[in-house]
């Protein structure tokens, strides 16, 4: 006994010294003033709830049902200068819930006002708020009666005023922590019944990791393109100028190499620019807030852009789709498109600029993709074995999306990528 | 005496520059070439090269699988120096646990490319000591769990392993613990053959992750 007594003493005081703290600290106007404006808002909250159920009671007279949704939106709409209120006094951060106005059509605004659970969880608010009124209420009521009835006919004198003074500071003071809690439930409760719902909090999180994910498949591409266009052409670039400087007489000036050499670069430089003009419209396009149009899955349609821009390059290349694609599913579409891609930057890589065919064929439940480059025009150059570093990466996904691939020299001394992806099961 | 090279990476032009660069050094002879981590296997078997340098991704075998066939075939030759166009810490590290000796950037200045060559092939000092020394720092220690504590090591044996992890030379060493440099020689043999090492950088591997060094 003796050992707790003193300790509780020492917890009250800690207590005591908390709420001190807390009531001077600087947000206490804040806290004051919403603890107060509680009893203006809960009458308010009250009278919207009961505008709620007569409107309720309404709809069984058949005349209601607009005044309900009336009365749902003017909810939600209170909700939202709660969350502000919240903000300014408090300084609680909420995030906004759902925005019904972002909805197409009436129609769509008035079944998302019924059906979000942010208009229900405001409501839910309104109740708190109701109560949290009421218990400011009577804080304040009994705080003013006791006060009132410690004072009432007391005749000050010396002897008594500082225990009385005493007394009613103690009043006021527990008045203040009584306030205090209120506020706090207040703070607890706010944000989740005036934040955004878990279903929200779910979706911006796939949204984030979306763009995590994006932002990952960029720093990858800029790595195997720009990155590595960037490397052969240093290399190519510092032996070509070895080259045209030699170093021991027995080492000759090699302006062939040299020469081609500057050609490699070219091709280099110009792929990577393309590169970095695709990746920068991305950045950009996600820095303007916009869901950035790049990141959209390329689709066969696209196809003729990419080789026009081989091209340009000095790669001559042809495009050939036979049968009906408009039908093959989105992901199938862009598996096709990066076949293409990988296996026209391989012939640039490892052929140089022959002549190189791209074809898309689709049968029935099948979609064939068929990338074909003559002799290699390079004399240093050979068709890679296993091709490009892209080539085991699409040989992955083609393998996941069911399809199979070939790829390998033709009897022609070219070569030939070969990738056919089955359209049945694919999303 | 000049020093047999074989260049590994899928992309020719890197190749061809490579062969022009180094190829115009007295020293070094490039011996064979390899687009893929299995040629790789097959052009070393057949040129018996001192040095590859062996880029990290490629298709049919990458980089690190092919360092550790190649260590596995015979620990003490080729060495194996890796080329990378970025410092990715988690390959760089694997192709070194693999049993690189060391690695440079495909972008470093040729004098520096010729330099590590040198270096890997003497094994007189760690390639990038400070990068190579940080990054197993940084490794090793997360993955040394159950790691066999290192064997009986004599007190100089110790300085000298110590001073080894800590990225110095030979010449070094040398200098720092007042010794003869083929005294600190015979120090770093009886030291790496102790920890069944190949090579400094192994030996700085086994350091980190028997814990006798902490990041």
């Amino acid at each position: 006994m003796s050992s707790t007594f003193p300790r509780s003493g020492a917890e009250i005081a800690a207590g005591l010294r908390r709420v001190l703290r807390t009531a001077a600290s600087p947000g206490w106007p804040g806290r004051l003033l919403y603890a107060l404006a509680g009893l203006p808002i809960g009458a308010l909250s009250l009278a919207l709830y009961f505008a709620l159920f007569g409107s309720v009671v309404a709809v069984i007279y058949g005349i209601g049902l607009l005044l309900v949704l009336l009365v749902l939106a003017t909810i939600r709409g209170f909700a939202g200068l709660e969350r502000e209120l919240a903000r300014t006094l408090l300084g609680v951060d909420i995030a906004a819930g759902e925005r019904i106005r972002s909805q197409r059509g009436l129609l769509g605004r008035v079944r998302r006002l019924v059906a979000s659970a942010g208009t229900w969880r405001a409501v839910g608010w309104l109740g708190a708020r109701v109560l949290l009124g009421a218990a400011t209420l009577a804080v304040l009521f009994f705080g003013t009666v006791l006060c009132a009835g410690l004072t009432a006919g007391i005749d000050w004198n010396v002897l008594n005023a500082l225990p009385l003074l005493a007394l009613l500071t103690l009043v006021v003071l527990g008045a203040l922590v009584l306030l205090d809690l209120v506020v706090r439930v207040a703070t607890a409760v706010a944000p989740r019944l005036l934040g955004p719902g878990a279903e929200q909090q779910i979706a911006a999180l796939q949204h984030s990791s979306r763009r995590l994910a994006d932002r990952n498949r960029l720093a990858r591409d800029l790595h195997d393109t720009i990155g590595h266009a960037l490397t052969a052409s240093l290399l190519q670039a510092t032996a070509a100028r070895r080259t045209l400087t030699p170093a021991a007489a027995d080492r000759p000036v090699q302006p062939e190499f040299a020469r081609q050499a500057l050609q490699h670069i070219e091709t280099n430089t110009r792929a990577a620019l393309a590169e970095l003009d695709r990746v920068l419209t991305v950045l950009r396009a996600e820095e303007d807030g916009r869901d950035p149009a790049p990141f959209a899955a390329p689709t066969l349609a696209d196809l003729e852009d990419l080789l026009a821009g081989l091209r340009d390059g000095g790669l001559p290349v042809a495009l050939v789709v036979d049968g009906a694609t408009d039908d093959v599913p989105p992901a199938v579409q862009e598996l096709a498109y990066r076949v293409v891609q990988e296996g026209t930057t391989n012939v640039l890589r490892h052929a140089g600029t022959p002549l190189t065919v791209a074809q898309v064929l689709r049968d029935g439940d099948v979609l064939a993709v068929r990338v074909t480059n003559e002799r290699a025009s390079q004399l240093d150059s050979r068709p890679g074995p296993g091709g490009g570093r892209g080539l085991a990466g699409l040989r992955e996904r083609t393998a996941a999306a069911g399809g199979t691939l070939d790829a390998g020299p033709t009897p022609s001394g070219g070569f030939e990528l070969l990738v056919v992806l089955p359209l049945a099961g694919a999303r | 005496m000049t020093l047999r090279l074989v260049l590994v990476d899928d992309d020719v032009l890197v190749r061809s520059g490579l062969r022009v660069i180094l190829g115009s050094e007295p020293d070094l002879t490039v011996v064979g070439e390899a687009g893929t981590g299995r040629e790789a296997l097959e052009v070393a078997a057949d040129t018996d090269p001192d040095v590859v340098l062996m880029d990290v991704r490629m298709p049919d075998m990458d980089g690190i699988a092919a360092t550790a066939a190649l260590v596995a075939r015979d620990p003490q030759r080729p060495r194996v120096l890796v080329l990378t166009t970025f410092e990715d810490d988690d390959y760089l590290f694997r192709s070194l646990q693999a049993g690189a000796s060391g690695f440079a950037l495909k972008r470093s200045d040729p004098d520096e490319l010729v330099d590590a060559i040198r270096i890997v092939a003497r094994g007189s000092s760690l390639v990038l000591p400070d990068l190579t020394r940080r990054l197993i720092a940084s490794h090793a220690p997360s993955r040394a769990r159950g790691a066999a504590a290192l064997p009986e090591l004599t007190g100089r044996e110790a300085d000298v392993l110590r001073l080894v992890a800590g990225g110095l030379s030979n010449a070094e060493i040398a200098a720092e613990l007042v010794l003869a440099r083929e005294t600190v020689k015979t120090h770093v043999s009886s030291v790496l053959l102790k920890l069944g090492a190949r090579d400094r950088t192994q030996a700085v591997i086994a350091a980190y992750e028997s814990g006798f060094m902490t990041a």
